[in-house]
């Protein structure tokens, strides 16, 4: 779990590349810890921090988790199971990581009119009164854009 | 029964409107009070507790977040706490907070914590010791941010306007819906214990009216047909059964008028 992401470089639309929309999707979302805001930059200059809010040039957008808390069962209560019979047609486990899926399109347009061909994305993890959580999992981030 | 724009041919008078929050007349607002009260009052399985300890505690939690059963659950489970607080004030219907309006933040009716020399049920409520995450919490609490951050209409209606795809809304619909559990803090901020607090409902019935908002501008839109007939436990209801509002006798007409016709 962390508080704060940044990512490998993702390459952007090329410059001709008309699209109508743009999806930052983040897949496998743990949301077995506390309520947080996760706080989207792309393209942002080195050394953007934690103080960085909705005003930043680099903001497309935040992301909320509602956490499920702590558990409330006994021992393996809230352990996801690795493996899932395909006859079991009981509801999924209630820890099964979830997606975002945050639209972008303004923020990847401003970046590819600036002729940008690639960016990073940074996540800042924020709980209530705006503290810092350590409380961000997930296993990959897409950038998708839509004709 | 489809998805698309919910039928209108059920006579008005027997759907019940669903208000917001801030236009309650003094007397609908009475009636709501007097609805939670009674309903806060009753120990059993027709009682606010019970209800309120569906979503979450005590175990099992049975509320569905991050889950492609989002809005069909969560409509399921108005429709039935709506019907319990009808079976002690009939006629009364949940309201809706449009969070979207930010002078105040919460709506004065539900944050004024006493009213007429009493508490405000609207303002908090007592937590079933089986349903305490910390044995000391004994009544709901809130701890609300700035109002400035609350979501914008703007951002409301982008999502609406931009998403035919369900899973698409739904997730994007979700995000904001756990942004404002978050903006109101304490009790709210925590699945396990949310649904006792009274604010919760009025939440909850903006996110459906958002759902059924989105329905009449995507007609048609709906679920993926493998999960229509899946069940919504604990609740006797499918998927299928939740798609069209006015089937479960509610609406959410921006205002409503009716006159007598000609029999």
């Amino acid at each position: 779990m962390v508080d704060r992401f940044h990512s490998k470089a993702l390459e952007l639309p090329e410059p001709g590349q008309a699209f109508q929309r743009a999806d930052l999707v983040f897949y496998g979302v743990d949301h077995s810890g506390p309520t947080f805001e996760a706080r989207v930059f792309i393209g942002a200059k080195r050394g953007i921090d934690r103080s960085a809010d909705v005003e930043h040039p680099a903001y497309a957008g935040s992301v909320f988790v509602f956490g499920h808390g702590r558990c409330h069962g006994e021992a393996g209560h809230c352990d996801v199971p690795a493996e899932r019979d395909p006859f079991d047609w009981r509801l999924p486990h209630h820890l099964e990581p979830g997606t975002q899926i945050l639209t972008v399109t303004d923020t990847v347009r401003q970046l590819v009119a600036a002729k940008k061909t690639k960016a990073a994305v940074d996540v800042f993890v924020h709980g209530p009164q705006g503290k810092a959580r350590k409380c961000l999992a997930f296993s990959r981030l897409r950038l998708l854009t839509y004709a | 029964m489809s998805a698309a724009a919910p039928a209108v041919t059920a006579a008005p008078t027997a759907l019940r409107h669903r208000r917001s929050a801030r236009r309650l007349s003094k007397a609908q607002l009475a009636d709501l009070r007097k609805a939670f009260t009674l309903a806060q009052g009753i120990g059993d399985d027709r009682g606010y507790q019970y209800w309120a300890g569906i979503h979450g505690l005590p175990l099992p939690i049975s509320c569905k977040h991050s889950s492609p059963l989002f809005l069909p659950w969560h409509r399921a489970y108005l429709y039935f706490i709506e019907k319990a607080l009808q079976d002690r004030v009939p006629g009364v219907t949940l309201p809706w907070w449009n969070w979207t309006r930010h002078d105040t933040g919460l709506p004065p009716a539900y944050a004024r914590a006493r009213v007429d020399g009493k508490r405000n049920p609207l303002a908090s409520s007592p937590i079933q010791p089986a349903g305490r995450r910390d044995p000391k919490e004994k009544r709901t609490w809130r701890a609300p941010e700035d109002p400035r951050w609350l979501p914008s209409a703007a951002e409301v209606n982008g999502v609406l306007d931009r998403n035919p795809d369900y899973f698409t809304f739904q997730n994007q619909l979700e995000s904001i819906h756990n942004g404002i559990h978050m903006w109101v803090g304490g009790t709210m901020g925590d699945p396990s214990v949310a649904a006792y607090d009274p604010i919760f409902w009025a939440h909850h019935c903006m996110i459906d009216r958002l759902w059924y908002l989105w329905q009449l501008r995507h007609p048609g839109a709906t679920l993926p047909a493998p999960y229509l007939d899946l069940a919504l436990p604990p609740f006797a209801m499918t998927v299928r059964q939740t798609l069209d509002v006015t089937r479960l006798g509610y609406d959410y007409a921006a205002s409503t008028a009716a006159v007598p016709g000609t029999s």
